[in-house]
């Protein structure tokens, strides 16, 4: 069965590089704009792993990962924070808020997928043969 | 040394980040301290030859080359220029390195800086993204290239080829995002050395207008980069201690 990512970031250029980047994997990609939207999308997709930038409109990064935490129910769903932001105090108060990983943009696909093999398994996607 | 600043380096050392050149952290630190002492500035930039270089090249705007510079000491360009101009070179090598690092790391190109006369001017209408800054330290960065550039850099990015880059919204995004990953990496220097500043959303449009506002009381720094036909030209405004 396909895992659940959740990328939450507000660029869509970064969802659509996020999303190519597991195309080979069995992976159900869900998407959000903002945390706002990632909370919602994870209240309703439980996902396997939370994909997360920092600065966003309407709700960002922090308060998302801050909330998400404070919730019984998804607190426990690992967190990979995506951001170009790796100041002392962001990475210290996300550390303490509990993420698994932290990737500084620019990133290669393989860092990416690294990190993320190291939170769930991906498994390649079977290839489909098309009948004769 | 301070526990959380081990903490922070043992964070990075797992989490794999990379840092900001150390005399380049050290100049930030300085200036942000607003009573520094002068000689201890001169002291980092001319442990830096590339800061140096930049510093004396700001400080000698209409000199061909270094042959006709008439401000020839880092020390007599902070003096004509004032420390402002300190924080510029600071602000500009994160912004510097990550827009070489996305170029390398996202698009496999080798980004080189060069002189800005180097480059042949943008003219007419062109892309302009531009990111504003307020807090500790106020200003604009600003991100200029023709429409093919930045075409050619989305296509790059998202591993299309030009031509199959339909929509300019993509063209848009990837700009701003661009200038996204430079920003955030300077503001995590400036905000490290005690220059506390927020990001404001990025603006990313077509425009005919070369003129860069200089916040008053502050200084502006050009610098431009070339990777085969793709130049990009970065202006950094800055007016420290704004607040």
């Amino acid at each position: 069965m396909a895992i659940k990512i959740l990328s939450v970031d507000d660029s869509r250029t970064i969802r659509l590089i996020v999303g190519k980047a597991f195309r080979p994997y069995a992976v159900t990609l869900l998407e959000a704009a903002n945390g706002e939207e990632g909370l919602v999308v994870a209240a309703r997709e439980k996902p396997d792993l939370v994909i997360l930038d920092v600065t966003m409109p309407v709700m960002d990064g922090v308060t998302m990962l801050t909330k998400l935490k404070e919730d019984p129910a998804l607190k426990g769903i690992p967190v990979i924070m995506l951001t170009a932001e790796s100041g002392r105090e962001n990475v210290l108060q996300i550390a303490r808020l509990g993420v698994r990983d932290y990737l500084v943009k620019p990133f290669k696909e393989d860092q990416l997928l690294e990190k993320v093999g190291r939170c769930v398994t991906l498994e390649k996607r079977p290839v489909v043969v098309a009948p004769a | 040394m301070q526990p959380d600043i081990n903490q922070y380096r043992e964070l990075a050392r797992r989490y794999g980040l990379a840092a900001i050149p150390e005399s380049v952290t050290r100049l930030t630190q300085l200036v942000a301290r607003q009573d520094s002492n002068v000689d201890d500035i001169v002291r980092v930039i001319e442990k830096d030859p590339a800061l140096s270089a930049r510093l004396l090249r700001a400080a000698n705007p209409r000199a061909a080359d270094e042959s006709e510079y008439t401000v020839d000491s880092v020390e007599s360009a902070l003096m004509r220029n004032g420390i402002g101009c300190a924080l510029l070179l600071a602000m500009g090598t994160p912004l510097s390195l990550a827009l070489v690092k996305t170029f390398q790391t996202m698009l496999s190109l080798t980004l080189e800086p060069v002189e800005v006369k180097q480059l042949e001017a943008l003219v007419g209408e062109h892309m302009r993204c531009s990111i504003g800054f307020a807090g500790k330290v106020a200003g604009r960065v600003y991100l200029r290239m023709s429409s093919a550039t930045a075409r050619a850099i989305a296509a790059g990015i998202l591993g299309l080829n030009p031509g199959e880059i339909t929509d300019n919204n993509e063209v848009s995004d990837a700009a701003g995002e661009l200038l996204n990953i430079m920003t955030g990496n300077f503001k995590s220097n400036l905000c490290d050395a005690g220059l506390d500043c927020k990001l404001e959303p990025p603006q990313v449009g077509m425009t005919d207008d070369f003129e860069t506002p200089v916040e008053p009381g502050g200084g502006m720094e050009r610098l431009a980069f070339q990777a085969g036909d793709i130049q990009i030209f970065v202006e950094v405004t800055a007016n420290p201690w704004s607040d």
